[in-house]
C-alpha cells in the first residue's frame, strides 16, 4: 500500500476539523431544542440514529473485519462457491424489512407529536408541566401518545399570521392589530399558532430551537403551532430558497414571561405607523432588510391575511426587477425604508 | 451439465449465424417509445384533474361552455375511421399489393387530416370566442391535452405522407416494413388517446 | 409576444444584445478566457496533428457503440471538471462570506459573489453534476458494457444511441453558452416553482436551465429504450434470464425508470415553458393554476432519477467486488430482484422531497414508511456485497478501493436517508446541510462507483492499463476529502444551516466551513492524481498492455472478447453457457479466444445525420431561450427534414465478410498483415488520438497490429494466449 501514512494523517486532519465544529456545543442548535415540538423532533431523530446504526454499525465493523482477515495472501480460508445461502438470504431480506416495520410505529408516534398542523407534543407538554408524571423520568417510547382533539386548549394561546414577502417576514396579531416585521415576540410556555402565506414565492418557516419546517406558499394557508419552554432570542429563517434576498431573510424570536409579552404588547400597539394594505404593498416590494431591523405597526387593517391570499389568486405578483437578476456586479442591495 | 456436455451441445461459438430480427426489434423500441409517451400524456391527464377544480377556473368558464361534444364526435369518427383504413392497408402489405396499400392509405390520409382541420377549427373557434389558455389553469390544462394530441396527430400525417412515398419509391424494403408497422402502433395508439382526451376534455361536465 | 417580458426584445435578435454578455464581471471573464484558451489549444492540437478527418470519421460520425460511450464519457468528464468548478466556487464563497464583518470583493457585500451570481453557480453545480456528469458517465459506460456483457454487435439502434449522445451534448452545451452570453438560472437544479416563473426570474437564465434539461432528458429516455431493446433482443445464444450479467440487469431497471419517469420531466417542463412562452397558468400562483403541482411532477421524475443514476452504480460495484474477491458474487436472484425492486420503489417515495408541504399526517407517514422499504433492498445489495467480500482472496487494485469507498458511503448515506425518512424528522432537517451531505453521500458513491467502472473497464476498452498507484493515491485523497466536506456539512445541519446560502449570517458555523474547505483542497488533490493516472496510463501504454483478461479473475462475458474491443465486437457470438460465462470457461479451460469458423458481419455504415440534428436542436434550444422565432422555425423544420432525408436512405449498414474478419481476427492462417485488408470501419477502440494512424486504410493494419499485440503477449495468467 503505497504512502500510508500520509492518508491517515488526512483522516486525523479532517477529524480534527469535525472535533473543532463540535467543540461548540451549545451552536448545535438542533441538539438543544427549547421547545415541545422541536424537542420531539430531536428525541425521534436520536431513536432514529440509534435503531439504524444497530444495523449499520455492525455490518460496517463487520466489513472492516472481512477486509482484513480475508486479504489475499494471508492464507485465510478461500471458498469460491460461497455464493449462495437461504438462511443468510433470508435474514438480509427479513432484517430490513423488519426493521423498517419498527421504524414505521416510530415514525407513526411522532408524526402526530410533531404534525405541524396540530402537534400533539404541545399539549402533553401542557399536561405533563401542570401535572408532573406519577413516575420520575422518562415514559416509554412505545406508549401511544395520545392524539389532541384539536378543541381542548390549555389556557391562552398566541395566534399570529405569517406573510413572507421577497425578502422579509410580517408577522400579524390578529387579536391586537400589531403587526411587526422582522421580529417576532411571543411569550414562554404559552401556544403559538401559526397561519402562514406568502405573497411572492415559497419559503420555508424554520426556527430550530423551536420548531421544524413548513412550506410557505403564495395563495394558499398552511399552519404551525409551537411552544417555547425558555425564555431568550432564538433566530428564525426561511429554509426554502428564494431569490437573491434569501441569505437575509431572517426573523429573531423573543421569547419572554408572559407578564412582559403584555408590556410589550401594549408599547407596540402605540406604535405610530399603521399596517394597511397600501402600506403592506410598499413592504412587499423586493427588498433585502440587510441590518435586518425590525419594524412596528399598530392597528392592522382588518383581514390582511385573507386579502393577500385573496390578491395573490388573482394576479398580484411583486416582479423581480430584471436588473437584478442580471446585473451581477453593481450592489443591488436596497435598504429598509423606515 | 458439466462442460463437455455442455459443449458438445451448443458449440463455444454460433453456429447458426444468428441474426437478431429487424422488425421484431424496432417493434418492440417502438412500443418502449409509446410507453414513454403515454407518461407524458399521463402527466398531461394528471393536470387535467389536479387543474380540473371549479377554483382553478378562476371565474372563467369550465366544461360543457368551452367545448361542445358534437364537434368532437365527428372527430371521433374520422380519427377511427382513419385508423380503420390504414389496417385495410395493413391488408395490402400482408399480400405485397402496392396498389392497394397506397390506395388505403391516401383514404387514410385524407380521413385524419379532416381531424386535424376540425380540431384546428375548433381551436381557432375557441380563441375567437376568447376562450384561452392564458384564462385560467383549468383551461391550460384542458388545452394543453388538445394541443398535445394534435401535435401528434400533425407529425402522424407527415410520417403518412412520407411512407406513401416510401412504399411507391422502394416498395416493401424491410425499412419501409418495420416503419409501416410502426405507424400503424402510432396512429392506433393516437386513436386510443384520442378516446381518453374525448371523455377527458369534451365530454367532462356534460356527460360525466 | 404572449407573455409580458422585461428588457427588450426585436424580431431579429429576440432578447439577445450585446449587453447580454457580461463582460463586466471579472469571474466570467475568468472563465471566458481559460475556456477559450483550452478550446484553442484543443483546436490547434487536432489541426497540428492532422486529426480533423480521424475526428470525424473515427469519433463524430461513428455509430460504434464503444466509441459513443466514450465521447459519453468525455462529455461527462468535461461537465464533471465545470460542476466541480462551482462546488470550488460554492464553498470558497461561504467560508469567506460569514457573518456581518466579513469583507467583500468584486463588487460583492460579502465574499466575492453576489447573490444571483452564486445562485446560478449552485444551480449549475446541481444541474451539471446530475444531469449533464454523472449521468452521461453512466449511460456512457452502460452503453459500452452492455453488449459486450449479453455478447451484441452494438445496441439495438446504434443510430439512435448517437442521437441521443448529441441530443445530450445540445444540452451540455447550451449550459456552457449560459456562462457567457446572457445567465443561468438561479432557482436551483430544482427548478423552484413559482421562483422559475416569469415575474420572479425575468432574466433568461430559466430558460437555459429548462430547455438544457429538456434536451438531455429527451436524450435519456430514448438511450434507455434502445438499452431495454437491446437488453431483450440481442441476447448470446444461451443467455437466458439467468445468465444475465448483473450489471446488466442494474442497465434494465435503470432504463425501465429511465423510460418511464423521464417522460415526466418532460411534462413538467413543457409546462412551465407554456407558462413562460405562452402565459398559460398551470404552476402559477394564481388565475388557478397550482404550483405543487410542478412540485410533484418535477419529484415523480426527480426521485426515480436518484435510482436511475445509482443501480448502475451498484451493478458496477456488483461487477468489481467479485472480480477482486475471487469469487462470485454472493445471493446473484437477491441482487437481480433487489435493482427491480428499487426501480419499483422509486415511483412510490416522490412525496417525501417535501414532507413541509402540509400534508396529513397520514399522507407523510405512508411515504415515509414507503422511502424506508427502498432501505430494504438497498441493505439486501450492501449484505450480499459483504457475503462476497466474505471467504475471498482480496485484491485491494484501485477499482476495488473506489467500490469499498462507495460500499462506506452507502451505509451512511443510507443511515442519513433512512433518518430523513421520518417525517417528524425531516421537517427539523428538511433543506438543510444535512439533507446536502445526504444526497451527497449518495452522489459520491455514484462518483466513486463510476471511477470504479472506468479504472475497471479501461483497459478492456483501450488495451492498456491506467497507472494504479496514483488511482490508489486518488482514492485516498478523494475520501479525505468526503470526509471532510460531508462530515462538516452533517454536523452543520444539525447546527441548523440551511442549504443555498450565499451569506452566512452565524460566525458559529465557521469552522465546519473551514473544514469543508480544507476537503475541497483534498478533492483539488485527488483530482491531480486522477489526471496523473490517466496520463501515466498513456505514457506506458506501449509497455503495460492488457491481456483480453487483464485483471485475471474477471468473471462475466465482455472478457472474452480481445482487449481492446473489435469495432464488430465478437468476431462470432459466442454461445453462453453459464451465468458467469468467462469465469465459466476458464474453470473448464476453453480459454481460445479464437472461433473455428466466421460469418459475414453486418455494420452500421458511420454517418453525420446525429451530429447534425444535435447541432439542429441546440439552435433550436438557443432560439427558445431567447425567443428568436425565425431561428426556432428554421431549425424545426430542418429536423423534419433531415429525419424525412435520411429516412429515404436504405444503405446504412455494411458488411464485412467472413474472410476479411477471419483476417482481422488472426484466424483461419489470415495473419494480420494480410495486404489489402482495407476496411472502411475496423477501427477498434485502441487508436489514440495521438497514435501514428493518418488515412483510414492505415486504420486496418493498426487493427491488425494491435490484435496480434493482444494474441501474442499472454495474459497475467497465461490464458489469454492462443493454443
Amino acid at each position: 500500500m503505497p504512502s500510508r501514512d500520509r492518508p491517515r494523517a488526512l483522516y486525523g486532519l479532517a477529524l480534527i476539523c469535525l472535533c473543532l465544529a463540535g467543540c461548540q456545543a451549545r451552536s448545535v442548535w438542533l441538539f438543544h431544542p427549547h421547545g415541545a415540538v422541536a424537542a420531539a423532533e430531536f428525541h425521534y431523530t436520536v431513536i432514529d440514529f440509534a435503531i439504524m446504526i444497530l444495523i449499520v454499525g455492525p455490518l460496517l465493523v463487520a466489513t472492516a473485519l472481512i477486509i482484513v482477515r480475508y486479504r489475499k495472501g494471508r492464507n485465510a480460508r478461500y471458498d469460491p462457491h460461497f455464493k449462495k445461502s437461504r438462511v443468510l438470504e433470508a435474514l438480509m431480506w427479513g432484517v430490513p424489512i423488519a426493521t423498517v416495520g419498527v421504524l414505521t410505529y416510530f415514525s407513526y408516534q411522532a408524526v402526530y407529536l410533531a404534525d405541524p398542523y396540530d402537534p400533539t407534543a404541545i399539549p402533553r407538554s401542557l399536561a405533563e408541566k401542570s401535572r408532573p408524571p406519577p413516575t420520575a423520568g422518562r415514559t416509554s417510547h412505545f406508549a401511544a401518545y395520545p392524539r389532541s382533539n384539536g378543541t381542548v386548549r390549555h389556557g391562552p394561546q398566541v395566534d399570529v399570521n405569517v406573510i413572507t414577502t421577497d425578502w422579509q417576514w410580517v408577522f400579524i396579531y390578529p387579536r391586537t392589530g400589531i403587526t411587526t416585521v422582522d421580529r417576532l415576540v411571543v411569550p414562554v410556555d404559552t401556544p403559538v399558532h401559526f397561519r402562514l402565506t406568502s405573497a411572492t414565492v415559497v419559503n420555508d418557516f424554520l426556527i430550530p430551537e423551536l420548531v421544524g419546517e413548513i412550506d410557505i406558499m403564495p395563495g394558499m394557508r398552511t399552519k404551525l403551532a409551537m411552544i417555547a419552554s425558555r425564555p431568550g432570542n432564538y433566530r428564525g429563517y426561511s429554509a426554502n430558497f428564494s431569490g437573491g434576498g434569501f441569505s437575509w431573510m431572517g426573523f429573531t424570536t423573543t421569547v419572554v414571561s408572559r407578564r412582559a409579552y403584555r408590556a410589550w404588547t401594549r408599547k407596540a400597539a402605540r406604535a405610530p405607523d399603521r399596517m394597511t394594505y397600501a402600506a403592506f404593498d410598499k413592504i412587499a416590494k423586493p427588498t433585502i432588510n440587510l441590518a435586518e431591523k425590525p419594524m412596528y405597526f399598530s392597528r392592522t387593517q382588518k383581514g390582511l391575511f385573507d386579502h393577500v391570499i385573496r390578491r395573490v389568486l388573482t394576479g398580484r405578483v411583486y416582479e423581480t426587477p430584471l436588473r437584478m437578476t442580471e446585473n451581477m456586479t453593481k450592489p443591488l442591495y436596497v435598504k429598509v425604508l423606515h | 451439465m458439466s462442460g463437455q456436455e455442455a459443449i458438445r451441445e451448443q458449440g463455444l461459438w454460433d453456429r447458426k449465424d444468428v441474426h437478431h430480427d429487424k422488425i421484431g426489434t424496432h417493434t418492440l423500441g417502438f412500443w418502449l417509445y409509446m410507453l414513454s409517451d403515454s407518461m407524458v400524456y399521463a402527466a398531461l391527464f394528471g393536470a387535467s384533474v389536479v387543474l380540473g377544480h371549479r377554483m382553478n377556473a378562476a371565474g372563467g368558464p369550465m366544461g360543457a361552455t368551452v367545448l361542445h361534444p358534437l364537434s368532437a364526435y365527428w372527430e371521433t369518427l374520422l380519427l377511427l375511421a382513419s385508423g380503420l383504413a390504414y389496417g385495410l392497408a395493413l391488408q395490402g402489405l400482408k399480400r405485397g399489393r402496392k396498389a392497394l396499400v397506397l390506395a388505403w392509405m391516401t383514404v387514410a390520409f385524407l380521413l385524419g387530416a379532416g381531424f386535424a382541420a376540425l380540431s384546428v377549427h375548433t381551436l381557432l373557434a375557441l380563441i375567437a370566442r376568447g376562450i384561452t389558455p392564458e384564462r385560467s389553469g383549468y383551461l391550460s390544462a384542458d388545452l394543453a391535452l388538445i394541443v398535445y394530441h394534435a401535435l401528434h396527430i400533425g407529425l402522424g400525417l407527415v410520417w403518412f405522407l412520407v411512407m406513401m412515398v416510401q412504399v411507391a419509391v422502394f416498395g416493401f424494403h424491410p425499412n419501409v416494413v418495420y416503419r409501416l408497422l410502426n405507424l400503424k402502433l402510432f396512429w392506433f395508439f393516437q386513436s386510443f388517446v384520442w378516446v381518453l382526451v374525448f371523455s377527458f376534455t369534451y365530454l367532462r361536465g356534460v356527460l360525466i | 409576444m404572449f407573455v409580458h417580458l422585461q428588457g427588450s426584445w426585436n424580431p431579429i435578435y429576440g432578447r439577445l444584445s450585446l449587453h447580454e454578455i457580461p463582460f463586466k464581471t471579472q469571474i466570467i471573464q475568468g472563465a471566458f478566457f481559460f475556456v477559450v484558451l483550452t478550446a484553442l489549444a484543443v483546436l490547434t492540437a487536432i489541426t497540428y496533428y492532422k486529426k480533423w478527418r480521424y475526428l470525424w470519421e473515427e469519433w463524430l460520425t461513428s455509430l460504434d457503440h464503444k466509441k459513443i460511450g466514450v465521447m459519453y464519457i468525455v462529455l461527462g468528464l468535461v461537465m464533471l471538471f465545470r460542476g466541480f468548478i462551482d462546488a470550488v466556487m460554492i464553498r470558497s464563497q461561504q467560508v469567506m462570506a460569514i457573518g456581518p464583518h466579513s469583507a467583500g470583493y468584486l463588487g460583492a457585500l460579502h465574499g466575492y459573489l453576489p447573490p444571483y451570481h452564486f445562485d446560478q453557480i449552485y444551480s449549475s453545480h446541481g444541474t451539471i453534476m446530475i444531469l449533464f456528469a454523472i449521468t452521461p458517465i453512466l449511460t456512457g459506460l452502460m452503453a459500452i458494457m452492455v453488449p459486450l456483457q449479453i455478447g451484441a454487435r452494438d445496441l439495438a439502434f446504434p443510430y439512435l444511441n448517437a442521437l441521443t449522445f448529441y441530443l445530450t451534448a445540445a444540452g451540455a452545451a447550451l449550459v456552457m453558452v449560459s456562462l457567457f452570453v446572457g445567465d443561468f438560472s438561479h432557482a436551483g437544479w430544482v427548478g423552484l416553482i413559482p421562483l422559475t416563473e416569469l415575474p420572479y426570474s425575468p432574466d433568461v437564465g430559466t430558460d437555459y436551465w429548462m430547455w438544457a434539461v429538456q434536451l438531455s432528458g429527451i436524450g435519456s429516455t430514448l438511450s434507455s429504450v434502445n438499452l431495454i431493446a437491446t437488453i431483450i433482443k440481442m441476447r448470446a445464444p444461451g443467455m437466458g434470464w439467468n445468465e444475465v450479467p448483473i450489471f446488466t440487469w442494474t442497465a434494465l431497471s435503470t432504463s425501465v425508470i429511465g423510460v418511464t419517469a423521464f417522460p415526466v420531466l418532460s411534462a413538467a417542463l413543457f409546462m412551465l415553458a407554456a407558462d413562460r412562452y405562452l402565459g398559460t397558468h398551470f404552476f402559477t400562483a394564481s388565475f388557478g393554476g397550482d404550483l405543487m403541482f410542478y412540485t410533484d411532477l418535477f419529484w415523480i421524475w426527480g426521485h426515480p432519477e436518484v435510482y436511475f443514476v445509482v443501480l448502475p452504480a451498484f451493478g458496477i460495484i456488483s461487477e468489481v467486488i467479485p472480480t477482486f474477491s475471487e469469487k462470485a458474487l454472493f445471493g446473484y436472484t437477491s441482487m437481480a430482484v433487489a435493482a427491480l425492486a428499487i426501480a419499483g420503489l422509486s415511483w412510490m417515495v416522490w412525496l417525501h422531497h417535501f414532507f413541509t408541504m402540509g400534508a396529513g399526517p397520514g399522507v407523510n407517514l405512508f411515504y415515509g414508511a414507503a422511502t424506508m422499504l427502498v432501505g430494504v433492498p438497498t441493505g439486501v445489495k450492501a449484505f450480499n456485497w459483504a457475503l462476497t467480500l466474505y471467504r475471498g482472496r482480496l485484491r485491494f487494485d484501485a477499482p476495488m478501493l473506489w467500490c469499498l469507498g462507495a460500499y462506506a458511503l452507502l451505509l451512511i448515506g443510507g443511515l442519513s436517508g433512512i433518518m430523513l425518512a421520518m417525517p417528524a424528522v425531516d421537517y427539523s432537517v428538511h433543506n438543510s446541510a444535512f439533507l446536502i451531505a445526504h444526497f451527497h453521500s449518495f452522489m459520491l458513491l455514484i462518483t466513486f462507483a463510476a471511477i470504479a467502472g472506468y479504472q475497471f473497464w479501461f483497459p478492456k476498452v483501450f488495451g492498456f492499463y491506467l497507472d494504479d498507484g496514483a488511482g490508489r493515491k486518488a482514492f485516498w485523497f478523494f475520501s479525505a476529502g468526503t470526509l471532510a466536506v460531508f462530515g462538516s456539512l452533517y454536523a452543520l445541519g444539525f447546527m441548523g444551516m440551511t442549504r443555498r446560502l450565499d451569506y452566512i449570517p452565524f460566525v458559529q458555523w465557521r469552522p465546519p466551513l473551514i473544514a469543508a474547505e480544507v476537503g475541497i483542497f483534498f478533492y483539488c488533490v485527488a483530482s491531480y492524481y486522477l489526471v496523473r493516472q490517466l496520463y501515466v496510463g498513456l505514457r506506458d501504454r506501449k509497455t503495460r498492455p492488457a491481456g483480453a483478461d487483464p485483471w485475471a479473475t474477471t468473471r462475466s462475458l465482455e472478457w472474452l472478447t480481445w482487449s481492446p474491443v473489435p469495432a464488430y465486437n465478437y468476431p462470432v457470438l459466442p454461445v453462453v453457457h453459464g451465468r458467469d460465462e468467462w469465469a465459466w470457461r476458464r474453470e473448464h479451460e476453453y480459454v481460445d479466444r479464437v472461433p473455428d469458423h466466421y460469418f459475414d458481419i453486418v455494420m452500421p455504415k458511420n454517418t453525420s445525420v446525429p451530429l447534425l440534428l444535435g447541432a439542429l436542436s441546440f439552435g433550436l434550444g438557443f432560439g427558445l431561450v431567447w425567443r428568436i422565432w425565425w431561428l426556432c422555425a428554421v431549425t424545426i423544420a430542418g429536423i423534419l427534414l433531415v429525419v424525412i432525408i435520411r429516412s429515404f436512405d436504405n444503405h446504412t449498414e455494411h458488411t464485412l465478410s467472413a474472410a476479411l474478419v477471419a483476417k482481422l481476427d488472426g484466424g483461419e492462417g489470415g495473419l494480420p498483415d494480410a495486404p489489402g485488408s482495407v476496411n472502411p470501419y475496423p477501427s477498434p477502440m485502441p487508436v489514440p488520438f495521438f497514435a501514428k494512424t493518418g488515412a483510414v486504410s492505415r486504420c486496418a493494419d493498426r487493427v491488425a497490429s494491435t490484435l496480434r499485440e493482444g494474441v501474442v503477449a499472454p495474459g497475467p495468467l497465461g490464458k489469454g494466449a492462443r493454443r
